[in-house]
C-alpha cells in the first residue's frame, strides 16, 4: 500500500478568459492586463512575473483600453465609460460616463495631465486628469467615422487618430485636424470592406506607424502627411502595435498569432540613414494576438488564446540565461480550489458561480503507482450562482463542510449548509463591517471566519449557528494600505498568519486577538503560506522560488531554514517559471512539507539531507531503481513529481 | 468625400464593364436576347443608399422615442404605487437637504439587489423623489433636477459596436476556421494519423434520441403489461 491515497480530480472544467489589452507602466514595472469578463490583472515584472493583484470583472463591463498615469490605472470600454481603479482596494474607484458612445481607445499623454479617448460617434475627448477624479475638458473635431487608435505626440501636441480608411492628425490645443492621411484598402475581396487601422503609434520624430485590417504595417511622415514605406506582414489583420521606449523597435501583433519586430536601423553599417526594418517574428501565440507591450528587455504579448507570453529580446539580455528564457503564464497565480477536509467535499470557484463536490470513494488496495477503482464516484452537490453583476472575487468553505461563504468587491454572502450539505440557506444578518473581501478562510473548528479587508487589516467573525457576529479586526502595525492576498488559520486555532502584496507576513494570536510577530520582510511577495499542525512553524514561500520556515513560538527563523538558506536552492528548483500556490503537511509524518506549483509537486522531507548543487536534482525515478543503501545516500529532501498534469489544488 | 470618390469609380467601372462584356457576349452569341441588361444609374444606387441610410435613422429614432414612452409609463406607475407610502413632510425635508450626488449614487444602487433592510426604506423614498422630480420642472426653492440614466438608447450603440467588431473579427471574409478543423487536421496529416477529432458527433440529435428511448420504453412496457 503506497503511502498517500491520491483523489485525481479532472471535473474542474476552469474556463480562462481572452486577453484584450495590457498596458506597461516602466517605472514601477507592473502589467496591467484586461480580460474578456472585464476581470483586471496586474503582475510584478520585477518579482518573477508573479500574478500580484487580480480584479474580477463585472458583467456590463467590457474593456476595450487600458492605460497608466503614474500610478493610476484607467480603462474605458464598449459601454462609453472610462474606470479608474483604486488598486489597494481592488475595485474600481469611479467611472465617469464619456457620452461618445462605445469607447474604443484611451490614452494619455507623457505629461500625465490630459486624457484621451476615441469614440464610437467619432469624437476624440479630452479629460483633465485631477488629483481624484478626472473631468471633461473638451472635444476635438469631430469626425465622420469612429475612432479606434489613438496615440499622442511624445512632446503632447499632436494626436494621431485611427479611423475607418483613415488616419487624422489632430492639433491638441486647438483640436482642428490638420492632416488626413489615406490608408488603402486590400486587394482582391477586401477592396470592398473598409479598412481598419487597428493601432497606430506617434513617435518623436513625427513618424506615424500605422496597424490595419488589410494586414499592412505602414509608416507615414506626420509632417508632411506622406507615406514612406508600406511592409505587408500578414494576410490578414494586424490588430496590436507597441513602440519601446526608446523608439528603437516596434513590435507588431497579428490575427495569425505572430508578433512581428521592426528595428529601426541602418541597412549598411555606420551610415547614418536608418529605416524600419522588419527583422524578427515570433509565432507563441495560437490565436489572434489582440494586445501588446514593448519593455525594455522583452516583448510581453497576449491575445484570444489567453496566455500570457513574455518573449526576452535576444539583444538586449544575455543568451541562455534564465532572463532570456521564453515565458508563458496560463493559469491563475492563486488557488480557486478550497476543500473541506473534515467533510470530503470541494469548493471551485467561477467567475460567476461555485460548484460544490462531494469527492468520490475507493475501499481497495493495491501497489504505489496503481488507479484504484471507484467505488463512489464524486458527484456534484450544489451550483450557487452569484447575484449581482459582479464577479466572484473569492470563495472559502469551513472544514466540517457547513459554511460557504464568497466575496465580490461590492457584497458577502454566508451560507449554512445542512442535510448531509444538500440543503443551503443564506446567513441575512451579516455584521455591518463585512462588507466585501479580499481573501477567506475558515478557522479549522470551523467556529471563525476571517476576511481581509480594506488596508491589510482582517475582520473575525464568529459563528453561531444560524448567525454570526463580528469579533474584531485585526490590524497590523505597519500600516500598509496593500491588500492581503493570503490568509491561513493554524490547525490548533491559535495564530492566524496574513500575507499581503508588500510582502509583509504577519502572525496574529487568536487566544489575545492581537499581532504576535510579523516576519522580517523579504524583497519578493509570498505565494504561498502555512503553519504546521505541531511544531507552529510558518512555512513561507515567495515568488522567487524562495522558501523560509519561521518559528513562531521562538519568533525567529528554524534551523533548517538557516541551512537553507546558507546552503542555497538548487539552481533547478529557483528556475521554475510558476509560482508555489499551496503548502500542506502530512499528519502522518511531521517532517514532510507539500508544495505544488501548475507542472510538478513536491514533498520536502525535512529529515533528509538538503540537495546539493551538483547532485540531479529530479532523481525519483532513479531512485526507485537502485538498491536499499544506494538510495539513502542519494536520496535528498525534495521530492518531485510530475505524473500529474496541472495540479490546481 | 474619399468614400463617395471610391464608390463612384467602382460602380461607374463596374457598369462599363457590364456593358463592354453584354456586346461582346451579343457579337459572339447573336442570341435572340440581345437586350443590354438594366444600367442602373449612379444616382438611382445613390437615392437607394441614401434611402436605406434615412430608414435606419428612422427606425433607430423611433425605437428611441418607444423606449422613451415605455420609461415615461413605468415612471408613473411607480409613482402612483409610491403615492401611498408617502412619508410625513418633515422627513422629505430632510432628504431634499442631501446633495444631488448621493441621490444620483442611490438610484444606482437601487437597481442592485443586496441591501440592507432599513437602507432599502430610505433608497426608495430617493427613488420615488427624483422620479418625481424627473418630471416637475419646478426650479423653485430646493430642488434639483437630473436626468434619469438613460441606458436604453446606449445599449443600442454598444450593440452596434459588438457587431461591428464581431463581424469584423469573425464576420465573412475573415478566413477563420474552428479548432476542431484545425486539430483534425493535425491528425490527419501528422506522424501518427488518427481520425478527425469529434468523429462522431455525440450530441446530434439529442431531443430525437431521447423521444426514442421514451418509445422504446413504453413498447416495452407495452409488451409486458400482457404477459403479466
Amino acid at each position: 500500500m503506497g503511502e498517500f491515497k491520491v483523489h485525481r480530480v479532472r471535473f474542474f472544467d476552469y474556463m480562462p478568459t481572452a486577453i484584450r489589452a495590457m498596458a506597461f507602466n516602466s517605472r514601477t514595472e507592473r502589467l496591467a492586463l484586461a480580460r474578456a469578463d472585464g476581470a483586471l490583472e496586474i503582475f510584478n515584472f520585477a518579482d518573477n512575473y508573479f500574478q500580484e493583484k487580480v480584479i474580477p470583472g463585472q458583467d456590463g463591463r467590457a474593456v476595450e483600453a487600458l492605460c497608466w498615469v503614474g500610478q493610476r490605472l484607467f480603462s474605458a470600454g464598449l459601454n462609453g465609460e472610462i474606470t479608474e481603479y483604486d488598486l489597494e482596494n481592488l475595485r474600481p474607484r469611479y467611472t465617469v460616463e464619456a457620452y461618445g458612445g462605445p469607447i474604443w481607445t484611451i490614452s494619455s499623454n507623457s505629461q500625465g495631465t490630459l486624457l484621451a479617448v476615441g469614440c464610437e460617434d467619432g469624437t476624440v475627448k479630452m479629460f483633465e486628469i485631477l488629483e481624484e477624479r478626472i473631468q471633461f475638458q473638451r472635444n476635438l473635431d469631430r469626425q465622420k467615422g469612429r475612432i479606434i487608435s489613438l496615440s499622442w505626440h511624445p512632446s503632447g501636441t499632436l494626436i494621431a487618430a485611427g479611423m475607418m480608411d483613415m488616419i487624422r492628425i489632430f492639433d491638441a490645443e486647438t483640436g482642428r485636424a490638420t492632416h488626413r492621411l489615406l490608408v488603402e484598402r486590400g486587394v482582391g475581396a477586401s477592396k470592398s470592406k473598409e479598412v481598419v487601422v487597428w493601432s497606430i503609434v506617434f513617435l518623436s520624430d513625427h513618424t506615424i506607424v500605422s496597424g490595419d485590417s488589410a494586414g499592412k504595417v505602414q509608416i507615414w511622415d506626420g509632417v508632411t502627411g506622406t507615406l514612406v514605406r508600406t511592409q505587408l506582414v500578414t494576410k490578414w489583420d494586424v490588430l496590436a502595435l507597441s513602440v519601446s521606449n526608446d523608439e528603437s523597435s516596434l513590435v507588431a501583433g497579428t490575427s495569425e498569432g505572430t508578433v512581428v519586430q521592426f528595428q529601426f536601423i541602418s541597412s549598411t553599417v555606420g551610415q547614418q540613414d536608418k529605416e524600419w526594418v522588419r527583422t524578427r517574428t515570433f509565432k507563441n501565440h495560437s490565436h489572434d494576438v489582440r494586445a501588446l507591450a514593448h519593455t525594455e528587455t522583452a516583448v510581453v504579448s497576449g491575445g484570444m488564446d489567453t496566455q500570457l507570453v513574455v518573449r526576452p529580446l535576444l539583444d538586449k539580455v544575455e543568451k541562455n540565461t534564465q532572463e532570456s528564457a521564453l515565458r508563458k503564464m496560463t493559469l491563475p497565480h492563486r488557488s480557486l480550489v478550497c476543500c473541506a477536509k473534515k467533510a470530503g467535499l470541494l469548493l471551485f470557484q467561477f467567475p460567476d458561480h461555485l460548484e460544490l463536490w462531494r469527492l468520490g470513494e475507493s475501499d481497495g488496495h493495491g501497489k504505489p503507482g496503481d488507479s484504484l477503482p471507484v467505488k463512489r464516484k464524486p458527484e456534484k452537490l450544489i451550483q450557487l450562482k452569484r447575484k449581482g453583476e459582479d464577479h466572484i472575487c473569492c470563495s472559502a468553505l469551513s472544514p466540517c463542510g457547513g459554511w460557504l461563504a464568497y466575496s465580490t468587491v461590492t457584497s458577502f454572502r454566508l451560507y449554512r449548509l445542512q442535510n448531509n450539505n444538500i440543503s443551503i440557506t443564506k446567513v441575512s444578518k451579516l455584521p455591518k463591517d463585512l462588507r466585501s473581501a479580499h481573501q477567506l478562510c475558515f478557522s479549522p473548528d470551523s467556529s471563525k471566519l476571517f476576511a481581509s479587508s480594506s488596508h491589510s487589516s482582517v475582520i473575525v467573525v464568529a459563528l453561531n449557528q444560524p448567525e454570526c457576529k463580528y469579533l474584531h479586526t485585526l490590524k497590523p502595525k505597519s500600516g500598509s494600505r496593500q491588500p492581503v492576498h493570503l490568509l491561513f488559520a493554524s490547525e490548533d486555532g491559535k495564530w492566524l498568519a496574513t500575507a499581503n502584496t508588500d510582502c509583509e507576513i504577519h502572525v496574529y494570536n487568536l487566544d489575545k486577538l492581537k499581532l504576535h510577530c510579523t516576519v522580517p520582510v523579504y524583497s519578493s511577495c509570498p505565494t504561498a503560506i502555512a503553519i504546521h499542525p505541531t511544531t507552529s512553524n510558518l512555512v513561507a514561500v515567495h515568488a522567487d522560488q524562495q522558501i523560509f520556515e519561521f518559528s513562531l513560538v521562538q519568533k525567529e527563523y528554524t534551523e533548517w531554514s538557516r541551512k537553507l538558506q546558507k546552503q542555497g536552492l538548487h539552481s533547478l528548483w529557483l528556475e521554475r517559471d510558476t509560482p508555489i500556490t499551496h503548502v500542506a503537511f502530512n499528519p502522518q509524518n511531521p517532517a514532510h512539507i507539500i508544495l505544488h506549483d501548475t507542472f510538478m509537486f513536491c514533498i520536502i522531507d525535512q529529515s533528509l539531507p538538503l540537495p546539493e548543487a551538483k547532485t540531479p536534482f529530479y532523481n525519483q525515478m532513479t531512485l526507485r531503481s537502485l538498491p536499499e543503501p544506494q538510495r539513502i545516500i542519494h536520496s535528498h529532501a525534495f521530492k518531485i513529481c510530475k505524473n500529474f498534469q496541472v495540479p490546481l489544488y | 468625400m474619399a468614400k463617395k470618390q471610391r464608390g463612384k469609380s467602382a460602380s461607374s467601372s463596374k457598369t462599363a464593364d457590364i456593358k463592354q462584356q453584354t456586346d461582346h457576349f451579343s457579337l459572339m452569341l447573336e442570341s435572340s436576347d440581345d437586350e443590354a441588361p438594366e444600367e442602373v444609374t449612379f444616382e438611382d444606387s445613390k437615392a437607394e443608399a441614401l434611402r436605406s441610410m434615412k430608414q435606419a435613422l428612422d427606425t433607430a429614432r423611433r425605437e428611441k422615442e418607444q423606449l422613451k414612452e415605455k420609461r415615461r409609463k413605468r415612471q408613473e406607475l411607480f409613482q402612483e404605487q409610491k403615492k401611498r407610502k408617502l412619508l410625513p413632510a418633515d422627513v422629505l425635508e430632510e432628504i431634499d437637504s442631501a446633495p444631488s450626488q448621493t441621490q444620483k449614487q442611490c438610484q444606482e444602487d437601487a437597481e442592485e439587489e443586496e441591501q440592507e433592510a432599513e437602507e432599502d426604506e430610505q433608497r426608495k423614498k430617493k427613488r420615488k423623489r427624483s422620479g418625481k422630480l424627473a418630471h416637475a420642472r419646478n426650479l423653485k426653492g430646493n430642488y434639483t433636477v437630473q436626468t434619469a440614466k438613460e441606458r436604453e438608447s446606449a445599449s443600442f450603440q454598444q450593440q452596434a459596436a459588438e457587431d461591428f467588431l464581431q463581424s469584423r473579427m469573425y464576420g465573412p471574409g475573415s478566413c477563420r476556421t474552428t479548432s476542431n478543423e484545425l486539430l483534425s487536421l493535425q491528425n490527419k496529416t501528422g506522424r501518427n494519423k488518427s481520425a478527425a477529432v469529434q468523429f462522431v458527433k455525440k450530441d446530434w440529435a439529442c431531443n430525437e434520441k431521447a423521444k426514442a428511448e421514451k418509445l422504446k420504453k413504453r413498447w416495452v412496457h407495452k409488451q409486458q403489461i400482457p404477459s403479466c
